[in-house]
């Protein structure tokens, strides 16, 4: 095939996925997916060294301060602070592509009172104000992770008044967002 | 949480005397490429060769920066090219790749490792293979921002860009400035990829949005290139009778500035000081000033920690500064600010674009820039940035070039 040809192929491709339902990424390693499993039974889980009591986050191999070994999954605080609030208007990924068809998809980043920094999806209801803005800088939040529909736990920051303690109300709100459910086409393969 | 991050050296590094950088090529910008990555290499290198007049086997040292080889590294490609040298560097560090490659292989010259380095940076873009480089970047990438949305590393800078403007009171007005100028300087410069094309101001401020602040033109395009320089002695330069231009200083500082809530600074903070004195020059001095624009946020932190301008300061110097390669532009003061058009208007290949103000920097200061030419150089200042693993971009690299004797 002439490199012409290739390309014309290639770019044939270009179309959107016709696939009937689309999900977030489902891709993680090992760390990550240990993560998924850890936040099953708790509102938010994060690594803690045994050694240094340090917390961290995104998951590693060893303690990010003490570099020891002895990792635990303990359950956090759930409070933090808004570090920076944007919405998202493009993805590459089909799911959120689907989901901005409709309305820009909110995300944040948080530092947690207990030191990490996450990347979360952000409440629409509970944190946009009434035109649709995020929210400035230093808003206390509370972050918990919650199943999406790759079977993957990703965080969720809300407003520091919306009510996370019962797993009931934590998983309303994700189903609320369209995170437990696969964006579908109609038509679809 | 680390206290802070300022190191004490146990004494001053050497100093960069002896060392040529030479033979600049950009070579293949293309949106897409159905060719793999060594394509993109070797054809640069090949074109080194010639630009330098020299064989392949007078290489003995080679450098490879690339995101999209495969299960393939530098030493690969010594098979590939047949190439037999006795130094070796795989340095995969995307925006600063470039700067990192010319101060390794500056002391492998000092030091006599290697008597011709060629540092060659490429990437190649097939259909959709950004997509995938962004799923992939890094395991933090993979776990913890990926699953996000973001269309790889525009949130995360969509969120650096965001707290700028609500820590500074920058506008989007300001970083027009920044993208404008490059247009203009790209329109001069042919191998650009969106050259061809003007922007104006209300282009750039209705483009559509990508992510919170950013918009179109904020954003680089991926696309496909080669870049590489070869590196020598001043006296092997001088015997082949290639124009050359020479290192006056230079410094690296990575994941620094790790308690800082969101980057607003890098690690040029820690280093340019130390580099300015070195160099016997400030930041006044500067002719050419190459910054790493993956975002026009990111050109503006590098200007405020390299000194041209206090913190939070950078939409006040771009607002009075012409950045234009000519001095062509209203404002009184001026500074050629990537004068190719930098990676905005150039496209981003890869970690090509870690060399891209290198080798633009070396044809300026050897008079061999075309129609882009600054005229009345004789200093330019390189930034490298680059490896956003998580939220932040970690590396930080910055080198001062002079002019070769001629």
């Amino acid at each position: 095939m002439s490199s012409t040809d290739m390309m014309r192929a290639r770019l044939k491709k270009n179309r959107p996925s016709r696939r009937h339902r689309a999900r977030p990424p489902k891709q993680r390693t090992a760390l990550g997916q240990a993560f998924s499993a850890a936040n099953l039974g708790s509102a938010i889980a994060l690594q803690q060294c045994r050694n240094c009591d340090a917390r961290q986050y995104p998951p590693r191999d060893v303690c990010h301060q003490c570099l020891g070994d002895d990792l635990v999954w303990r359950d956090c605080s759930s409070k933090g602070k808004l570090l920076s609030a944007i919405p998202l208007h493009h993805s590459l990924w089909e799911y959120f592509k689907r989901r901005l068809d409709t309305a820009p998809w909110p995300i944040a980043s948080v530092r947690l009172e207990e030191g990490p920094i996450v990347f979360a999806h952000l409440h629409p209801q509970s944190l946009l104000d009434d035109a649709g803005k995020c929210p400035p800088a230093d808003t206390p939040v509370k972050v918990f992770s919650h199943t999406d529909s790759s079977l993957n736990s990703v965080m969720i920051a809300v407003s520091a008044s919306t009510d996370i303690a019962s797993a009931t109300a934590r998983t309303g709100i994700a189903e609320a967002m369209g995170l437990t459910e696969p964006a579908l086409r109609p038509g679809g393969i | 949480m680390p206290e802070t991050n300022i190191r004490e050296f146990p004494r001053q590094p050497d100093n960069w005397d002896g060392v040529a950088l030479t033979a600049p090529i950009s070579f293949g910008y293309a949106k897409q490429s159905p060719h793999g990555a060594a394509w993109f290499i070797g054809s640069t290198l090949r074109e080194m060769l010639v630009a330098a007049g020299i064989q392949k086997r007078e290489v003995d040292g080679f450098a490879v920066s690339s995101f999209s080889l495969g299960a393939d590294s530098a030493i690969n490609l010594t098979q590939h090219f047949d190439l037999a040298p006795r130094w070796i560097e795989n340095i995969p560090y995307g925006g600063a790749s470039g700067v990192i490659a010319l101060r390794r292989a500056a002391r492998a010259i000092q030091c006599g490792d290697a008597d011709i380095i060629a540092c060659v940076g490429g990437d190649t873009a097939f259909h959709r293979a950004f997509e995938f480089t962004a799923a992939e970047f890094s395991n933090f990438t993979i776990d913890a921002s990926f699953p996000y949305g973001g269309g790889g590393p525009n949130a995360a800078f969509a969120l650096i860009t965001q707290h700028y403007m609500e820590t500074y009171g920058a506008t989007r007005e300001d970083f027009a400035r920044i993208a404008l100028a490059q247009r203009y300087n790209a329109n001069h410069y042919s191998p650009a990829l969106l050259g061809h094309k003007t922007l104006s101001l209300k282009q750039y401020l209705e483009a559509r949005p990508i992510a919170g602040p950013l918009h179109l033109f904020d954003c680089v395009m991926p696309c496909a290139g080669g870049e590489g320089m070869l590196v020598m002695s001043t006296d092997r330069a001088k015997s082949l009778g290639v124009p050359y231009c020479t290192i006056v200083a230079t410094g690296e500082l990575h994941n620094s500035h790790q308690e800082d809530d969101i980057q607003l600074r890098g690690g040029w903070t820690e280093f340019a000081a130390a580099m300015y004195q070195a160099a016997g020059c400030g930041p006044a001095d500067i002719d050419i000033l190459q910054t790493y624009d993956d975002y026009p946020v990111i050109s503006m932190l590098q200007l405020e920690d390299l000194g041209f301008c206090a913190k939070g300061e950078a939409p006040a110097f771009v607002a009075t500064t012409d950045l234009r390669f000519d001095r062509s532009g209203p404002e009184p003061n001026k500074l050629a600010h990537n004068t190719s058009g930098g990676q905005l208007s150039v496209g981003q290949a890869g970690s090509a674009a870690g060399y891209l103000g290198l080798t633009e920097s070396i044809r300026q200061l050897t008079d061999r820039a075309g129609d882009n030419q600054v005229k009345n150089c004789n200093t330019a200042l390189v930034s490298g940035y680059g490896m956003v693993n998580y939220d932040r971009g970690l590396c930080s690299a910055a080198a001062i070039l002079t002019r070769g004797d001629t």
